[in-house]
């Protein structure tokens, strides 16, 4: 016999002692109270709100970072606006007529046509 | 003694009667907070609504970025028209503390009198003053990072030219409102333009917009089409050059020159002297040298028009290519004369060649009296076939509708009204008592020598839109049928032989390449009527090219002061120099045949 098994057996035979008066137990429903409720609904509103409010300061800073980010973008694309103009004044052919390069040439007639 | 005296009962009375009144007081309290509540609220909605919002919800426009313009080097393309962030640096005097210090500040990085900058900052009544336009982003840097009260520094995207001055009356410029003015950027001001997005959101106190606003709206910016000319820059360049050599040699003082493709309407350069440099167009003092004159200022054509109206006889076959006719040397057309020039060798029997080549005004009268189906006298049915031809077949006295602002239509009189009609007409067969533009003229003639197709003059070869698709602009064929392919390969030969005839410093060699064209000398008239006395316009035009014309050339010279004819003297040579140039440069095929 083990140990939980002898137990059981020794508080049936207590119960059959006593013969008389035994105890049904019922199951009774147990429900909140009005001011239970109230306070669970307004610590429920607090958690939403925080919860809310957590998420717009989280997106607002996001948001920061989006702007952050734009202003970037808007500067890098200026420096590439100058550095495409640089690249065409270097190349337009004002500056390569006046090159050393150029100014080294010398002009030829031609000969003959090609047929 | 009953339980409960009067004594007694006068205390629970009072007190419900007191409750009573407490309630009321309330009620009526909160009645008024209500009725107050509901005015505020509901009533002055819309007032409050915009009160609060104005402080925090800001609009901003997103300005969309203008189309750069892309032109042809050789197989390759090159920006010529880009844009630039510069910047407005600009002070307000009322929060300027100390005046001296700032302007040292400002002539040390922008240049310039310091004591300039000075009055400007203390300038009264005025809290605006813009200190220097078009700084750049170091200058700029280097002012504000002094951090003086009441300087600041406004952003503003600029055109940048390259090529400086290249092509600038056909790119034309944008003003300060952001407004294309003049040529290319007035006619496609739209599609280079773009349309600016907007933001509409609530921001913080920077001006930050706040992300977790529902209300917030953002509409992107539709950026303006990338636009690719088919002009060609080195081509341009030359013609630019060989122009104003031309002129200097002519001593005239303005000129215009074009090339174009006859075989599809593609123009390949265009230039006019004087011009000017469209990133300083406010400093320009005479307004008139933004104008295109290729395409906004009709001249008289003079001679040019002959070989138009020797085409327009042969293909409605009043002539053959067989033709000849005695040439009197002057006709008395309503009690005035039309003659030649004295070197025409007077009067004799002349064919279609020499109408050209000695560029006779009676046989281009001839050719009129023709069309009437009369050999001595204009008639009505002459000056309405001529009139056909001129409007309906060479497209004069109509736009053209290339893609330049300001474009003229030029004058075609009309064939029965008005006085001395038949002297009218006579002038007309020879490029007088009508205007068009070099471009108008050009086009024509094209269509003369390429087969018969009046192709629309353009200079956009295809653009890319915002979403990066490219339309390739395709020659649009106005009408098939100006002259037949016959006439088209009849004339030719007359004006290759017209070339042949004519000395140019430098002789082509017209067994590899067809070189043809015509001059034109003709009197400038005047605002009030009549002509000027010693003043005339030269002009030339003619093609290059191979077994097929390849390139049509307009020159039109000014006023030249050089003696003898001005479209022998001033306008033959430059384009004996813009056909040697694309002979040389330019990939001319040479005939194969």
């Amino acid at each position: 016999m083990t140990y939980s098994s002898s137990l059981a057996v020794g508080r049936q035979n207590a119960f059959n002692n006593r013969g008389q008066n035994a105890v049904t137990f019922r199951k009774r429903d147990r429900s909140l109270g009005p001011i239970s409720n109230t306070i669970m609904l307004i610590v429920l509103a607090c958690v939403l709100g925080l919860l809310y409010l957590t998420q717009v300061t989280k997106t607002n800073a996001y948001g920061y970072k989006v702007n952050s980010l734009l202003e970037q973008q808007q500067q890098l694309k200026s420096e590439h606006d100058d550095l495409e103009v640089a690249s065409a004044r270097l190349q337009s052919l004002a500056r390569v007529q006046n090159s050393d390069a150029a100014k080294a040439m010398v002009s030829v007639a031609p000969a003959a046509t090609i047929q | 003694m009953p339980p409960y005296s009067s004594g007694h009962l006068a205390k629970p009375i009072k007190s419900v009667l007191r409750a009573r009144l407490w309630y009321v007081l309330i009620m009526v309290i909160f009645g008024v907070f209500m009725v107050r509540l509901f005015y505020l609220q509901i009533i002055r909605h819309d007032y409050y609504k915009r009160s609060a919002t104005l402080g925090h919800l800001k609009e901003y426009e997103i300005p969309a970025d203008r189309g750069v313009i892309r032109a042809h080097n050789g197989s390759t393309t090159v920006p010529i028209v880009l844009n630039q962030t510069l910047f407005t640096v600009y002070a307000d005097p009322t929060l300027i503390k100390d005046a001296g210090k700032v302007a040292e500040t400002l002539s040390s990085v922008l240049k310039g009198d310091s004591r300039d900058y000075e009055d400007k900052l203390r300038t009264k009544d005025t809290r605006y003053v813009i200190i220097s336009r078009k700084v750049g982003k170091q200058q700029k840097d280097d002012i504000l990072k002094k951090k003086y009260p009441g300087v600041g520094a406004q952003e503003q995207s600029y055109r940048t030219y390259p090529n400086g001055s290249l092509a600038a009356q056909l790119l034309g410029f944008v003003n300060d409102e952001g407004k294309g003015t003049y040529g290319l950027e007035q006619a496609l001001n739209n599609e280079l333009a773009g349309k600016p997005g907007q933001l509409k959101a609530v921001t913080d106190i920077n001006g930050v917009p706040l992300a977790a606003n529902t209300d917030n709206i953002l509409t992107e910016p539709v950026k303006g089409s990338e636009v690719t000319l088919t002009i060609d820059v080195g081509m341009q360049q030359q013609l630019e050059n060989l122009l104003k050599a031309g002129l200097d040699r002519a001593k005239s003082d303005s000129g215009s020159a074009m090339i174009m493709d006859p075989n599809t309407g593609a123009v390949k350069a265009m230039a006019n002297w004087p011009t000017y440099d469209p990133a300083s167009y406010s400093k320009v003092e005479d307004p008139s040298v933004f104008t295109n004159a290729v395409v906004s200022s009709p001249l008289e054509i003079g001679s040019t028009m002959k070989p138009l109206t020797v085409a327009a006889a042969l293909d409605s076959g009043a002539v053959n290519t067989n033709f000849s006719y005695f040439d009197p040397s002057r006709y008395v057309i309503d009690d005035f004369t039309v003659k030649n020039i004295e070197e025409d060798g007077g009067p004799g029997t002349k064919n279609l060649a020499d109408v050209l080549n000695l560029s006779l005004n009676t046989g281009a009268t001839q050719m009129l009296m023709r069309m009437g189906g009369s050999g001595d006298k204009i008639n009505k049915k002459g000056r309405e076939t001529w009139h056909d031809y001129m409007a309906n077949h060479y497209l004069f006295g109509r736009g053209t509708g290339i893609e330049q602002g300001y474009e003229a239509e030029g004058i075609i009189p009309d064939p029965n009204k008005g006085y001395a009609r038949d002297l009218t007409y006579a002038n007309t067969s020879f490029g007088q008592a009508m205007t068009a533009t070099p471009l108008q003229l050009g086009a024509a003639f094209s269509a003369m020598i390429n087969g018969g197709t009046y192709y629309k003059p353009h200079l956009v070869d295809y653009t890319i839109n915002d979403r990066g698709k490219k339309i390739v602009k395709q020659p649009e064929a106005v009408n098939k049928n100006v002259v037949s392919s016959q006439v088209s390969r009849d004339i030719i030969p007359l004006l290759e032989y017209v070339v042949e005839q004519h000395a140019f410093s430098r002789k082509f060699d017209q067994k590899a390449y067809a070189v043809g064209g015509k001059t034109g000398t003709a009197q400038i008239a005047k605002p009030e009527g009549g002509y000027l006395d010693n003043d005339y316009n030269g002009t030339y035009v003619g093609f290059v090219g191979g077994d097929k014309p390849q390139y049509v050339i307009v020159v039109s010279v000014h006023k030249p002061k050089v003696p003898g004819y001005a479209g022998s003297r001033a306008a033959q040579p430059i384009f004996g120099d813009l056909a040697h140039m694309l002979i040389d440069s330019f990939n001319v095929t040479p005939k194969t045949r």
